[in-house]
């Protein structure tokens, strides 16, 4: 066994780099798909764009129409609002039957209306006359006074992104009320949020493009044409599935998610199925459920009143139950109750370590947080360590927060993973308890350990902190990066001939590792 | 009073109403309110509402004419979606009395008329008859 080759492979080394700077435009959403032994494959899966990038790009949009079409940059945004920015759509209608495209979108060659020589207007929404050079009016020439343009279209940016394609007041006309009426009539609180419902009509519009679902995120995210993989960390750091728009959730589909979630909401109706077979308290109304065998019941301190499961009256004076009531139907009852009981204990099992993963999860970002504006300045300086070169904490926190939530997400798998795959489920529950223990490990280093350099000075012992820390992380990323790969392939190609157990601390190696990940220990075969 | 700061425009839709009615409907202030007007249209001739009155409700909300006059239950495109500041009272008044003598089943006056309708034409006819001799007839 040669285990000096494996050493090199895995050194615990503290500045191993993190691929994952937020703040370069274009490097955002190369990611690192695969960091697999000595593979390493960079793909570009998805890109987070902000607010200029999508402006940029409507603007591109804006020119190449205009240009193409022989427009001006007005009309050319009617047309794009109207086909909702298919710019190919919209150049093969266009050259096919331009008349029927401009009639669709209101988009007048010239206007249809032309008032009387006079110099005066009378303003058909407010009834006013106005010198008539002072009116505006879209394509068709329909002229309205300032005030009422303002009030019109005001309200209709109040009423939602219809404002895009607002027509003209005249009601059988139909042209549409460009950008430039928009940007000459409107307050800057209404130019704004036209610009917004305009920004927004471009990510709507296309089919590879989604809003972020982060609470107050204003990014937006394009995924690759030919990725698989649904999972996208937003620069406002929010991860979520852009298919379903849910939290990010491999390694299982989004099909599971939705399954689990409607799962979690259906369940206090299953609640209330126990409920409704436990029976109230004939005394003081408590519900109570049988545990036990026999009728006799007790109710709990302080009522303590003693009564028949089956027909709820005083036990003192009930000598028997079996009166007319066949004994076969209450048995009936009973073998329905204790199924139910049973699949509710086997859900809660895997709810509870799910929903436990989940709030764990929220603690460590919140934790992150605290480390990040509270501790690291002060560790630095008790350190005697520039805080560029702490940077392992934070990758720790990182790590720790992603894997409470694939590890999460492991419990909806392991609840829908069918039961009669002896050999599937004994991996699987093997591969969650590594990952599990592994985890425990590096949260606790991070929570615990780091305690002792956050109060004192100085202390020694901060550099072998340093590795141990950097070394959990990297270890416990290794290893659910391998996880998430198995589920997903349905532990497939898990077979147990490429994993071995460490004799030592049981963590669960690759077969090409000579030494335990964990504990550095080689690796022990059975004689 | 809410009468004091009436806009122009519904000072002189008011005053084109009265003056220059549209034949077979009229429309009046209220004279507490000049926003809420009680509005009569008569069945059109030829139609299953021949001979009867109808009798309306009409207001005017404070942003009008940016939003439609609100008028009930009665079901008309242009008190929705279709409404624009360009149309009048008049125009209102007009469309219903163009639905009365062509009722549009997809487009319910009332619902219960709708549903007759729908199920039955010839029966609903007789019922809107009846409905109309019933309760439009002058008090
Ligand atoms: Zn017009
Ligand atoms: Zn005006
Ligand atoms: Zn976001
Ligand atoms: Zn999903
Ligand atoms: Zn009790
Ligand atoms: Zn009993
Ligand atoms: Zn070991």
């Amino acid at each position: 066994m040669d285990s000096e080759d494996n050493m090199d492979d895995f050194s615990y080394e503290y500045e191993y780099e993190y691929d994952d700077d937020d703040d370069d435009d274009d490097g955002n959403g190369v990611y690192n798909e695969d960091s697999n032994e000595t593979t390493t494959i960079h793909r570009k899966k998805y890109i987070v764009l902000n607010k200029d990038d999508i402006q940029q790009r409507q603007e591109d949009d804006i020119t190449k129409i205009s240009s193409l079409l022989s427009i001006t940059r007005v009309s050319a945004t009617i047309l794009l609002l109207h086909y909702k920015w298919s710019v190919n759509k919209l150049q093969d209608d266009w050259f096919a039957d331009e008349e029927k495209v401009r009639t669709a979108a209101g988009l007048f060659e010239k206007p249809i209306v032309h008032y009387q020589s006079s110099n005066k207007v009378t303003c058909a929404i407010c009834f006013e006359e106005y010198t008539r050079s002072r009116m505006p009016a879209a394509g068709c020439g329909h002229l309205f006074c300032v005030s009422c343009w303002n009030s019109y279209i005001s309200t209709s940016i109040k009423d939602g992104s219809g404002c895009l394609m607002l027509r003209c007041p005249d009601p059988p006309c139909g042209a549409t009320v460009g950008e430039d009426m928009i940007n000459r009539l409107v307050s800057e609180d209404g130019k704004e949020k036209y610009s917004r419902y305009f920004i927004g009509s471009y990510v709507e519009g296309n089919q590879t493009m989604k809003w972020c679902p982060g609470a107050g995120c204003g990014y937006a995210v394009e995924l690759a044409v030919d990725t698989e993989s649904y999972d996208v960390s937003c620069n406002c750091t929010f991860s979520f599935c852009w298919n379903c728009t849910e939290d990010a959730h491999r390694p299982v589909d989004c099909s599971t998610v939705s399954k689990w979630t409607l799962k979690n909401k259906d369940e206090s109706e299953n609640v209330n199925w126990i409920l409704a077979n436990s029976k109230a308290c004939p005394k003081c109304k408590r519900p109570i459920q049988k545990n036990q065998g026999c009728s006799h019941m007790t109710c709990r301190y302080p009522c303590k009143f003693q009564f028949c499961w089956l027909c709820l009256s005083d036990w003192s004076n009930h000598p028997t139950c079996n009166r007319y009531d066949g004994t076969g139907k209450n048995k009936e009852i009973e073998r329905k109750r204790k199924m139910a009981k049973k699949l509710l204990d086997r859900y809660s099992h895997y709810y509870e370590r799910w929903a436990a993963n989940h709030s764990s999860r929220k603690k460590a970002i919140v934790d992150l947080n605290i480390m990040q504006t509270e501790h690291m300045e002060n560790l630095s300086n008790k350190q005697c360590t520039p805080e560029t070169q702490l940077t392992f904490i934070t990758d720790a926190w990182l790590q720790i927060i992603e894997c409470r939530r694939v590890l999460k997400w492991t419990y909806a798998y392991g609840y829908y993973l069918p039961e009669d795959e002896d050999v599937k489920r004994q991996l699987f529950e093997f591969l969650q308890g590594q990952a599990e223990s592994g985890l425990e490990r590096l949260h606790e280093c991070a929570e615990k350990d780091l305690q002792v350099y956050l109060n004192a000075e100085h202390i020694k012992g901060f550099d072998a902190f340093r590795i141990k820390l950097a070394g959990l992380t990297r270890v416990t990323k290794d290893y659910f990066e391998n996880l998430v790969q198995a589920l997903e392939n349905g532990l497939s190609d898990v077979d147990t001939d490429r994993w071995w157990s460490c004799t030592h601390c049981t963590y669960f190696n690759q077969m090409s590792a000579a030494d335990c990940k964990m504990c550095i220990l080689p690796r022990i075969i059975p004689q | 009073m809410a009468n004091s700061n009436l806009p122009r425009r519904i000072i002189k839709e008011t005053q084109r109403l009265l003056s220059e009615p549209a034949p077979g409907i009229s429309a009046s202030p209220s004279e507490e309110n000049m926003r809420y007007f009680n509005v009569m249209i008569l069945g059109p001739s030829q139609s299953p509402y021949e001979g009867g009155v109808f009798k309306l409700e009409l207001f005017l909300p404070e942003e009008y004419p940016m939003a439609a006059p609100k008028l009930g239950r009665i079901c008309l495109d242009i008190l929705k979606d279709k409404w624009s500041p360009a149309l009048q009272i008049r125009t209102v008044l007009l469309s219903i009395q163009a639905l009365l003598s062509a009722p549009n089943p997809d487009d319910p006056l009332s619902e219960n008329i709708a549903k007759h309708w729908k199920a039955n034409e010839t029966e609903a006819v007789e019922t809107a008859k009846e409905w109309t001799h019933l309760y439009a007839s002058g008090e």
